[in-house]
């Protein structure tokens, strides 16, 4: 009997080494990519990009109190429970495993971009020199031979952790109690009402301040219409498959007639 | 090695950690058949080393095919970091696949403006000849000293740069050969990092080394970490840290801006740079005060009852015995009252005005909250609530790195630390102690090994003209280190050391005590025409080294450069530097350099055996994994070629002064190379050829040999190498892992642990205890090696009540009072006191933006034992009319020192991609200055343009009532590499610690505009 897995990144804990920026390309044999120019911030990338599938983000702020905070949150693929990205994709290359990690079957996908528009955290891809959709993949390859996703292996401030879900909802639930001592606010994210809307995630976190505070939807949603809307778009889809840039296009205009929150 | 799941876990010891997904049994989730491709570890060779960059000392496990590296990732079984690694840690795997590897000896002949490649043979041939040649022309046989003429046979024309980036086996090779040579300016990274922490360290406890182990940190309950950015320099630092969370631990971070470190501490403050003894002095007055310290801990283990002698004393600024002319201190009346066997004498009431306690009472009185508010910009409130945090909770441990080292004041910083722990018997114990956290990745060992112009290996002082005899070394060091002399004679020099010529002790080199022959001072040599060939094994001191406008002008002097290193860094191409923000008027173009450069392309540590030392002195095994890169060496066999070359120069020669090279000994087998010289240090029986299995079988009789006595016991017979366990156990679970790898001293992994038990021996805190006396057996027992003399040292006898045995009183030192321990009329110990006070006092940068508040006295407005500038023409003292603003330079999680490996490194290069500095937002309004905006950022030394990060983390200051800005750069860029940017070392200054020769790093003052 298989297990279902969560890989919880404690938010306060995070020192924003990006040693697992650096480990998650490793693994993946990722090159490095200068799309972000330096112009005074410490944040490496603006977003996620075809060649970075995870990403420390990194903001000062001051709260109503005048007090002064720096936050760090890692950013990658949510591993939702009920994808949008996998119920949206036209050619089925996108599939959620038994442990939870939803992945990307390169050989199907056609770089339609669908997972992109339809991912509620704004997650996928599209590799513009291999017509391919990218994201984390939760390391399935390493966790089907014995082995802790890259990133979490690494982590030097054991601000990721790694384990069947139950483990994890406590692990983070013990450490809420801890943060909240100075952060009253302080919650879980991706399991619970959150992110009730995507089925739970196996990407979850111990955030000290609410959602939005780190850029976290407060209510991402898999429209229940989705399949329905796949359906629609299926064969507009085979069409613009040849071009990842006329499939973008044709979406977006789609996407905006059925009144859905364009990224 | 085929990789089955079965077989992967069992290597890397995954399996019985709980830290692969192994405890799921047969219930690891499946992928779906047709997503999984080939696995890419299926088919790899294993193999496990240590990694290169900060002192943690991570184990490593990498995984080659076909001779590349295709994955490098944290050793799961490593008590240091348990499978974690830093982000320069893993980016390391690029470096073996790098096309910017040079592949083959490069030469640049004088006034060439390109490389040429030669061979091997040619390479080392020309760095042969290049040293003989400086050798033979600059050979100084008697000098005088003082008024007398003394013998001193040796050269100060050759230089040797580097250590800290090369195995411990190399590090032996290099001392060896450059001390035969007859070198005196020999010097390492830690010169530029951590010189100043052995120095603080042994003054107070009689060692130089980090006290406990990185495991340690689950222990305690308060992590101080002042002067260190743990998170991003000391990254598995923060991991091991973490552990205490469970024990509700607090983390304090005093520093002079906000950083990574500082997010995850529980209390920041902000100080101004060069203003930590001020702050650590009130919480030591707060101490005092209020009587938080441990008496019954002081009492027993410390000196603090002991009595100094009447005629000590402190005025504006300048203790008892100081000459204004020399800038030096005569310590006579720093000593003890003694008794009638020359023993410190004691006194039963605390309050006694002579004792320790009573100085210090006195001495820290005038650091008020108040007044140390106006010294560092900590509000009052801050300071107080950091003095009760302090005293609140035990164990408490103070973790530092560069930030309290590179000053000029760096000692007496560190000595901060030994006072308040020693006052709350927080030394010795588990969860305690004072983590001086190394930055290099063998910077342990490079110093271990005295890379180091003041000592040989072992810390034995380097005889000088004081102590050019066996017998007036030995008076001044004591018998007990004598011992350790004879037997590295006897490793180096073989049958021809016997008792009747002092065991060739005169064939050593001398040295000349009025002379700093440090780093920065090999560099003042070239350009006065004395220093003409340096060698450099790994250190790029034209990014590292303060002031570099000097750098490169002592570089384009010499007559030689020999660089050994991976990549052409800034060093080995300085006759390239495109810029020249010094404003220099010389050596502009390459013709104008006559210099000869010789390039030898060293392997990486991947490529290569050894072993390193890790900060808390753990010595780990380093397999060899990928294939070398084009014709790269070793640096073992670079060496051995390199002397091997030299030896066979000065074959023929009957010169008196060439004996030292004829008659050292150097026939290290090819085949196992490391091992043969690691059997050396070790130390073995003459007669019987069985290694010692620890620093007690060490003899002073010449029967044994042992290259560093410190290391005596890290290999066995049979072939045992003690630096390859691997053993999980830790009995007891106080995170001691005593068979994994092996620890200098004897595998003492927490240093003074006696001083956890009170005088019967008994663990003060039984839950915590970690070393106990057992009368049953008559022996001390332990977790860990009980540090003692000897096991069954009873603690009702002397031997048995010495917790600092490697002090001469076998006491902590609060006051580092000047003392030796004298034993049937000869001395056995020499206690160590810095040059600059028995405590310390807090005196402003050299460049401060301010009056030192606490004196008007104008010799101790910064340090009174500083001497700077040396050279008045090149090294001048900036004010705050023209350049307003503190800068504090450093380094980053990304980059790392010189730069040369990281600045390779792509997947670094795209995190932190160019030079810039940290301004405070208020600053930057008021000059107009944006984040991303070019800046010019002049110093009285240079002037360098990098881009701006207005920042909230750094808060203007207010300092003895006047508004100062504090910024910070980092400092890793130069010309080469794949990332370039301007060097921030061009505008720092070059003054230096008094005791070690540390730079001021740390406190500069500049000024800015936009570009
Ligand atoms: S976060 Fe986006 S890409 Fe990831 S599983 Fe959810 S919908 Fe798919
Ligand atoms: S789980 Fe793997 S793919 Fe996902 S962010 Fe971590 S290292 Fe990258
Ligand atoms: S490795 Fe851990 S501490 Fe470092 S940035 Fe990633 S999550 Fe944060």
């Amino acid at each position: 009997m298989a297990k279902e897995m969560a890989m919880l990144h404690d938010v306060a804990r995070c020192s924003a080494c990006r040693a697992c920026m650096v480990a998650c390309k490793q693994w993946h044999n990722l090159p490095a990519d200068f799309s972000t120019p330096f112009e005074g911030q410490y944040q490496s990338h603006a977003d996620l990009t075809s060649k970075t599938y995870n990403l420390i983000k990194m903001n000062e702020r001051t709260d109503k109190d005048g007090k002064f905070h720096w936050d760090f949150i890692k950013i990658q693929c949510m591993h939702c429970q009920d994808p949008a990205c996998m119920k949206g994709c036209p050619e089925g290359a996108i599939s959620r495993l038994d442990s939870g990690a939803v992945v990307i079957d390169e050989e199907k996908c056609v770089g339609c971009g669908y997972c992109t528009t339809n991912c509620p955290f704004n997650v996928p891809r599209v590799d513009p020199d291999r017509n391919k959709s990218t994201k984390c993949d939760l390391c399935f390859d390493r966790i089907e031979n014995g082995m802790i996703p890259s990133c979490a292996k690494t982590c030097t401030a054991q601000a990721i952790d790694f384990g069947t879900i139950e483990e994890m909802t406590a692990l983070a639930n013990k450490r809420i109690e801890e943060v909240k001592k100075d952060f009253p606010n302080a919650n879980l994210y991706g399991i619970g009402p959150a992110t009730e809307g995507v089925g739970g995630t196996h990407m979850m976190y111990v955030l000290p301040e609410k959602p939005s505070v780190y850029g976290l939807p407060e209510n991402p949603k898999t429209p229940a219409s989705i399949d329905l809307w796949k359906d629609v778009v299926r064969p507009i889809g085979k069409i613009a498959g040849v071009g990842a840039a006329a499939g973008i296009a044709g979406l977006f205009v789609l996407s905006k007639m059925m009144g859905k929150k364009n990224h | 090695m085929d990789l089955s799941r079965r077989s992967f876990l069992k290597a890397t010891g995954l399996g019985s950690l709980g830290l692969a997904l192994s405890n799921l049994g047969f219930d690891i989730p499946k992928a779906k058949a047709e997503i999984m491709k080939e696995f890419k570890l299926t088919g790899a060779k294993e193999f496990t080393t240590t990694c290169h960059f900060c002192a943690c000392g991570c184990g490593q496990i990498g995984y080659v095919k076909e001779g590349k590296l295709i994955q490098l990732e944290g050793a799961a079984d490593c008590p240091v970091n348990r499978g974690g690694l830093c982000s320069k840690g893993l980016g390391y795997s690029h470096i073996p696949n790098s096309a910017e590897r040079v592949k083959t000896p490069l030469y640049r002949a004088p006034g060439s403006d390109h490389w040429e490649e030669i061979s091997w043979e040619e390479a080392i041939d020309k760095a042969a000849r290049a040293i003989k040649k400086a050798r033979d022309e600059n050979w100084i046989d008697t000098e005088t000293i003082n008024g007398e003429q003394v013998k001193v046979q040796r050269t100060d024309a050759i230089g040797l740069i580097g250590g800290s980036q090369v195995n411990n086996e190399e590090c032996y090779q290099l001392v060896k050969m450059t001390r035969a040579l007859g070198m005196m300016s020999i010097d390492n990274q830690t010169r530029v990092c951590h010189a100043n922490t052995p120095p603080a360290m042994s003054a107070a406890f009689g060692r130089g080394a980090m006290t406990n182990p990185w495991y340690d940190l689950k222990n305690t309950k308060l992590a101080w970490i002042e002067g260190s950015n743990l998170a991003e320099c000391h990254p598995m630092g923060l991991k091991n840290l973490m552990n205490a969370k469970k024990n509700g631990l607090k983390i304090m971070h005093v520093d002079v801006r906000y950083t990574r470190t500082s997010k995850i501490a529980d209390y920041f403050i902000q100080i101004r740079p060069g203003t930590d003894i001020a702050f650590l002095g009130a919480i030591i007055n707060y101490v005092i005060q209020n009587k938080k310290y441990d008496e019954r801990y002081i009492r027993l283990h410390t000196n603090g009852f002991c009595l100094i002698r009447p005629d000590f004393g402190f005025d504006d600024g300048i203790f008892t015995g100081y000459n204004e002319k020399t800038r030096k201190y005569n310590m006579e009346s720093w000593g003890y009252q003694l008794d009638a066997n020359g023993k410190p004498m004691r006194s039963e009431n605390i309050d006694d005005p002579n004792t320790v306690m009573s100085k210090l009472k006195q001495h820290y009185s005038r650091y008020t909250f108040e007044k140390v508010s106006e010294i560092t910009g900590a509000s009052v409130e801050e300071i107080k609530m950091a003095a009760e945090l302090y005293c609140s909770v035990k164990p408490a441990v103070f973790m530092y790195a560069l930030g309290m080292t590179q000053h000029t004041i760096g000692v007496e910083n560190i000595r901060c630390f030994t006072v308040l722990q020693l006052l709350r018997g927080n030394i010795g114990i588990p969860g305690g102690g004072i983590d001086a956290m190394r930055g290099q990745p063998n910077v342990q060992a490079s110093t271990d090994y005295g890379i180091m112009f003041q000592y040989f290996p072992g810390y034995l002082p380097f005889p000088t003209e004081k102590t050019n005899t066996l017998a007036k070394w030995t008076h001044a060091n004591g018998t007990f280190r004598a011992k350790f002399l004879i037997n590295l004679l006897k490793a180096w020099f073989g049958d021809a050391a016997t008792k009747e010529n002092d065991y060739c002790f005169g064939l050593l080199p001398i040295r000349n005590t009025s002379q700093n022959d440090s780093i920065y001072v090999q560099f003042e040599k070239a350009i006065e025409g004395k220093m003409k060939c340096i060698y450099f094994a790994g250190q790029n001191p034209m990014v590292s080294n303060p002031n570099l406008g000097m750098v490169h002008r002592g570089l384009c002097h010499l007559d030689t450069v020999i660089y050994q290193d991976l990549f052409v860094n800034e060093t080995a191409a300085f006759w390239q530097r495109p810029d020249n923000p010094e404003g220099s008027d010389e050596f502009l173009k390459p013709a104008d350099i006559k210099t000869e450069v010789i390039f030898l392309p060293a392997c990486s540590y991947l490529e290569r055996e050894g072993t390193m030392t890790n900060s808390m002195r753990m010595i780990q095994w380093r397999m060899a994994g990928p294939d070398k890169v084009g014709d790269s060496k070793p640096d073992y066999e670079i060496c051995d070629m390199l002397w091997r070359r030299i030896r066979e120069l000065y074959a023929n020669s009957t010169d008196p002064k060439d004996q030292p090279i004829k008659l050292l000994t150097w026939n290290y087998p090819k085949e196992h190379m490391v091992e043969h010289i690691m059997r050396e240090v070790n130390g073995y029986d003459l007669s019987t050829g069985h290694l010692l299995n620890g620093i007690g079988e060490i003899k002073d009789d010449g029967t044994t040999n042992s290259g560093m006595w410190i290391y005596a016991g890290i290999m066995r017979d049979g072939g045992v190498h003690m630096a390859k366990r691997r053993g999980q156990e830790d009995n007891g679970d106080m995170g001691i892992y005593p068979n994994y790898g092996w620890v200098w001293p004897d595998n003492i992994h927490l240093l003074y642990n006696r001083a956890s038990c009170d005088e019967n021996g008994n663990p003060f805190d039984p839950d915590k205890k970690i070393v106990w006396w057992n009368a049953a057996t008559n022996m001390w027992e332990g977790y860990d090696r009980p540090d003692v003399g000897s096991l069954n040292a009873a603690p009702s006898t002397p031997a048995g009540q010495k917790p600092f045995r490697m002090n001469g009183e076998g006491l902590g030192r609060i006051f580092a009072a000047a003392y030796s321990d004298v034993e049937n009329g000869e001395t056995r110990d020499h206690s160590s006191t810095p040059v600059d006070g028995p405590i310390p006092e807090f005196y402003e940068p050299v460049e401060s933006p301010t009056k030192n508040a606490l004196h008007d006295n104008p010799n101790a407005q910064f340090s009174p034992c500083v001497i700077y500038p040396r050279m008045p023409d090149l090294q001048k003292i900036g004010t705050k009319e023209d350049f307003p603003y503190v800068l504090c330079s450093s380094s980053l999680a990304e980059h790392w020192c010189g730069g040369t490996i990281t600045r390779n490194v792509p997947w670094l290069n795209e995190l932190v991609k160019e030079p810039f500095i940290e301004i405070p937002k208020k600053l930057a309004d008021k000059l107009g200055i944006k984040s991303g905006d070019k800046v010019k950022v002049r110093s009285v030394r240079a002037e360098i343009e990098e881009k701006a990060m207005v920042t909230d983390r750094i808060k203007p200051l207010m300092i003895n009532g006047e508004e100062v800005f504090v910024t910070w750069q980092p400092y890793n860029w130069g010309f080469t590499g794949l990332s370039k940017g301007a060097s921030g070392n061009y505008i720092t200054i070059d003054a230096l610690d008094p005791n070690a020769q540390s730079q001021e790093f740390k406190a500069c003052l500049i000024d800015i505009r936009k570009a």
